[in-house]
């Protein structure tokens, strides 16, 4: 085993075809530790095949991948020894018990004491709100239920790192909630490395986020900086009175990488991109105040949402396929 | 983590990590549901039901039709034994290879469709104990349930219409040959549900082969060594210490031991390979 650094999963080049179809083309990326890693894409973008290829479940075509250090092609069961995976449909052996599951789960990671197993699996049931749910087949658990389960199943060996395959996609908004509630809890304790479409989830929960589309990675980093949005950081000012003189005073400003200005009802509204952030937010607006001619009205950075940013970085795509 | 080392972890053979755990899901299968004995009560009426009426009904039925070969046979005793052993073992090859096939031809495919193989294999498990821990579950628990029970009736009728213990070294022989031909099915249908995503040609393949034996060892003579389609027509004059062809018994004895060891590997080999 070789460490790693900071990156819980480092993948480089990986690629994945089936045969004509290229499902992962040199995926290079990073999941840094403790973080809640949002796994974004749309459907058919590559996400599971990403995930059942690091699990083990899938082999890559070609390039390589490490989790915990370990290469996930001949050191797989080493790495699922420290993993939870929920799959995008939780499945159980249906003929045992919510209690049942957790404890043969349990049991691919602990011999024993057998107390301290049916401690862990009552844990467990309390964690994600089954423990009334105990002693019921799975059988008849309904779609919310067994998505809790399905993460309590995840959870049981108290794994380093947990992968979740759109964890709350089939769930109404309450059960995506509670799923997204137990993940904030989790999140103490293990890395998340979750895929969703559901873009609002992403922005609730992760600080670390990825985009794959058409299985090529188009965009990884804090969630920050994805927020920022590919052209980096701008400052909008909406300004009242005469504003044509601004334009030479922030050709002037070095950090100042371009402008833009529309006119919205007698307002001139002002889109300042910059290249030092820091400068541009203790200057800016003095160098704009600096004009006597104009009031400011309005000023503040740029926030895209995650939307946008998605929407931007998929755009003329198609669905993704 | 450190709320981990309260636990004694597993430690197992690495290259049979998950085994144990999932030889004991398999018997909770078998011996936790209804199903143990619902195959007990049908395999052992159904053999025992058929040996009893050859035994005990069918000589009587021949006498009264005047039937030669009851009075060739040294009486209705006789008649009814030879009949009954003859019946039991050759029904129990054919009945038990169909019943072996039928029960385990979805022992792979109903979990990998339903996703569950995916998520056990999500654990820390190697392919290999997963396959092994189905073979190991169906080499106890089928025979002990499916050839044991309805020999040991069968064994008891023919005690009980002889009036003494029947041998029971040749007894024993034909239950082994039994087991032999019903390994060579159970891990051929192993084999193809590792292959196949569907039932069709698993059960295509078992059965015809089962079934079309007969037709093609008669036209193609040298098959007949290298595939079990023999054993059942040998093996009541194994039980009735009758004269038998030695080279049809041993050879395709040891050749469907091999091919079931053959099989195994494959299936092995296939599972490893296969993507989820």
């Amino acid at each position: 085993m070789t460490q790693t650094g900071d990156y819980v999963i480092e993948t480089r080049d990986l690629s994945k075809s089936f045969g004509e179809v290229q499902a992962l083309r040199r995926v290079d990326l990073k999941v840094p530790q403790h973080s809640i890693f949002g796994f974004l894409g749309p459907n058919g973008a590559g996400k599971t095949t990403l995930m059942k290829t690091l699990l083990g479940l899938s082999l890559p075509t070609s390039g390589s991948g490490r989790i915990f250090g370990y290469d996930i092609v001949n050191e797989s069961v080493a790495i699922r020894e420290r993993i939870g995976y929920l799959p995008q449909q939780p499945r159980f052996i249906e003929y045992m018990t919510a209690r049942e599951n957790l404890e043969f789960a349990a049991k691919f990671f602990f011999s024993g004491p057998q107390v301290k197993i049916r401690e862990r699996c009552d844990e467990m049931l309390e964690l994600v709100g089954l423990a009334d749910k105990a002693e019921r087949p799975t059988k008849g658990f309904s779609g919310g239920e067994k998505q809790r389960l399905g993460i309590a199943l995840a959870q049981v060996n108290y794994p380093d790192l947990l992968i979740l395959d759109e964890p709350a996609s089939a769930l109404d908004p309450l059960g995506r909630q509670s799923v997204l509630d137990v993940m904030a809890r989790l999140r103490k304790h293990t890395t998340i490395f979750f895929s969703t479409h559901i873009l609002d989830d992403v922005q609730r929960v992760s600080d670390t986020v990825a985009i794959l589309n058409r299985g090529q990675l188009v965009a990884s980093g804090p969630i920050e900086q994805i927020l920022n949005g590919k052209d980096g950081v701008i400052y909008t000012l909406a300004l009242k009175g005469r504003s044509d003189g601004l334009d030479k005073r922030f050709a002037e400003l070095c950090w100042v990488t371009n402008t833009t200005v529309t006119q919205h009802n007698g307002t001139s509204i002002w889109q300042v991109s910059v290249s030092d952030e820091s400068v541009a937010e203790a200057t800016l607006l003095r160098h704009v105040l600096a004009d006597q001619r104009v009031t400011v009205t309005e000023f503040s950075r740029k926030k895209y949402e995650l939307e946008e940013v998605f929407m931007e970085i998929v755009k003329g795509d198609g669905d993704g396929r | 983590m450190a709320a981990n080392m309260e636990f004694v972890r597993v430690n197992e053979l690495n290259g049979l990590r998950g085994f144990s755990n999932l030889l004991h899901k398999e018997n909770r299968a078998w011996w936790g549901t209804r199903q143990w004995w619902i195959n007990a009560l049908l395999w052992t009426g159904m053999l025992g039901g058929l040996t009893g009426l050859m035994v005990f009904v069918m000589p009587s039925l021949a006498a009264a039709s005047g039937d030669p070969e009851v009075a060739a046979m040294g009486g209705e005793i006789a008649f009814g034994m030879e009949l009954g052993r003859t019946v039991f073992f050759q029904m129990s090859c054919l009945a038990l290879a169909i019943g072996m096939v039928v029960l385990f031809q979805d022992a792979f495919l109903s979990e990998k469709h339903a996703g569950v193989t995916e998520w056990i294999l999500s654990k820390p498990v190697q392919r290999r104990s997963y396959v092994l821990a189905k073979l190991a579950a169906a080499l106890f628990d089928l025979p002990l349930l499916l050839i044991v029970l309805p020999s040991l009736i069968a064994y008891l009728l023919l005690s009980l219409r002889g009036g003494t213990p029947y041998p029971l070294l040749p007894f024993l022989g034909g239950v082994g040959i039994v087991s032999i031909h019903t390994l060579f099915y159970l891990t051929l249908t192993l084999m193809l549900g590792t292959i196949f995503n569907s039932r069709g040609p698993i059960l295509g393949i078992t059965l015809g082969f089962l079934l079309g034996g007969s037709v093609l060892g008669g036209l193609v003579k040298p098959l007949l060594y290298i595939t079990p389609w023999m054993l059942s027509k040998v093996v009541p004059m194994v039980v009735g210490e009758q004269p038998y062809p030695v080279d049809l018994l041993w050879v395709p004895l040891a050749t469907s031991l091999l091919w079931s060891m053959i099989f195994v590997i494959v299936a092995m080999a296939k599972f490893e390979k296969t993507e989820f």
